[in-house]
């Protein structure tokens, strides 16, 4: 009678236990592709099996030490090869004066294929242009003078508001509270990494397994 | 009446340790070991084996607990864990990081909300314990009482 009831016990256990994973797993996946929002700002090819998006501020510091030493490695390991394809979305943030004009500039460059210099170069002198605001010298100091008549013009236009603005609402839609904040997308699958402890090392053993399924 | 409060309490904190071992298990560990990472407390050598070991750990905890097996160190093992995670929650609030609790899988800002909750779960652990330990003494009072009354086998 009492091993009846002790086997009866565990298999309403094992029954609940199976229920909740069940619901957990479930309830983990966030489907839906990634949203296509105003003017692109991908690194590499749309056809990667992986989609990495980034919200940033360009005048965050954890967003440059992001960018220079985990998504430096991400683009030369990863996007270089194919598997990821890296998309840069704006987020600036209200308490920084300068972050709305540099996402403007960065847009325009992304408009004349030039995202990638730009980005790098408004992230390794994030320090000087947040101190006096001179964003216009740093970006030109990474393209040519024809280029950067075309940035200047682009820099004012309503379109790169718009894509800006884009990406603040798809950022406000996923609930990104912080930047940065990065969504990983693998077979119509959105996943929120968790924000301040995404390291180079982690997310290669992420990928490695994501590429793997 | 306090027996059906132990069976509650310990019931509630074994589930808990359950499903926060599930939303972490049906997962990739290496999405835990980033919330771990956040915290900043760890070497990058020690992420993975806490990301792939604690939620076993919580697993068996928590199954202890329901079931009622080994009730005495399973109560202190969780309130020593419950422990460990109130002062690293508090301490990363402190200091105002923005970041996820990690606490059930992804997507929970770590707040004051996150932890009120975890230190409800931490007050109710300690609870448990102490009335494990009680009744396990209480228990033994009585066995001992009841061998003295009634000597048997003297041979």
């Amino acid at each position: 009678m009492r091993s009846r009831m002790q086997f009866s016990t565990l298999k309403t256990i094992g029954v609940s236990l199976a229920g909740l994973c069940v619901a957990v797993v479930v309830s983990a996946q966030s489907p839906g592709p990634t949203a296509p929002v105003g003017i692109e700002k991908g690194y590499g090819s749309k056809s990667a099996p992986i989609h990495m998006e980034v919200f940033s501020d360009f005048q965050c510091p954890a967003c440059r030490g992001l960018y220079e030493a985990t998504l430096r490695q991400v683009i030369a390991n990863y996007v270089a090869t194919g598997k990821v394809y890296l998309i840069h979305r704006d987020m600036p943030l209200p308490n920084h004066p300068h972050a709305r004009t540099a996402a403007r500039y960065a847009n325009a460059a992304a408009k004349i294929g030039k995202m990638e210099s730009v980005i790098s170069a408004l992230y390794a002198n994030q320090d000087r242009w947040s101190a006096d605001g001179n964003i216009d010298a740093v970006v030109a100091s990474v393209l040519t003078p024809a280029e950067m008549r075309q940035v200047r013009e682009l820099v004012r236009a309503q379109e790169i508001e718009r894509a800006i603005d884009a990406d603040v609402a798809l950022a406000r839609q996923r609930q990104v509270r912080s930047t940065p904040t990065i969504f990983i997308t693998h077979k119509g699958r959105i996943t929120p990494l968790p924000p301040g402890g995404v390291s180079y090392q982690l997310l290669k053993q992420y990928f490695d397994y994501l590429l793997q399924q | 009446m306090r027996r059906a409060w132990l069976i509650a309490g310990r019931l509630l904190l074994g589930g808990v340790f359950v499903y926060a071992a599930l939303t972490k298990l049906t997962q990739h560990w290496t999405l835990f070991a980033f919330s771990i990472n956040s915290y900043g407390l760890l070497p990058e050598w020690a992420l993975k084996p806490v990301a792939v070991g604690l939620p076993w750990l919580e697993l068996l905890l928590g199954l202890l607990l329901v079931v009622g097996v080994g009730l005495r160190y399973a109560a202190a093992a969780a309130s020593a864990l419950l422990l460990v995670f109130f002062g690293v929650m508090v301490r990363a609030y402190l200091q105002g990081l923005e970041i996820d609790c990690g606490c059930f899988g992804l997507g929970e800002p770590l707040s004051a909300k996150t932890l009120v909750r975890d230190g409800a779960l931490l007050g109710v652990s300690l609870a448990v314990t102490i009335a494990v330990f009680f009744s396990e003494a209480r228990r033994k009072r009585q066995l001992e009482t009841n061998s003295l009354a009634n000597p048997q086998g003297t041979g």
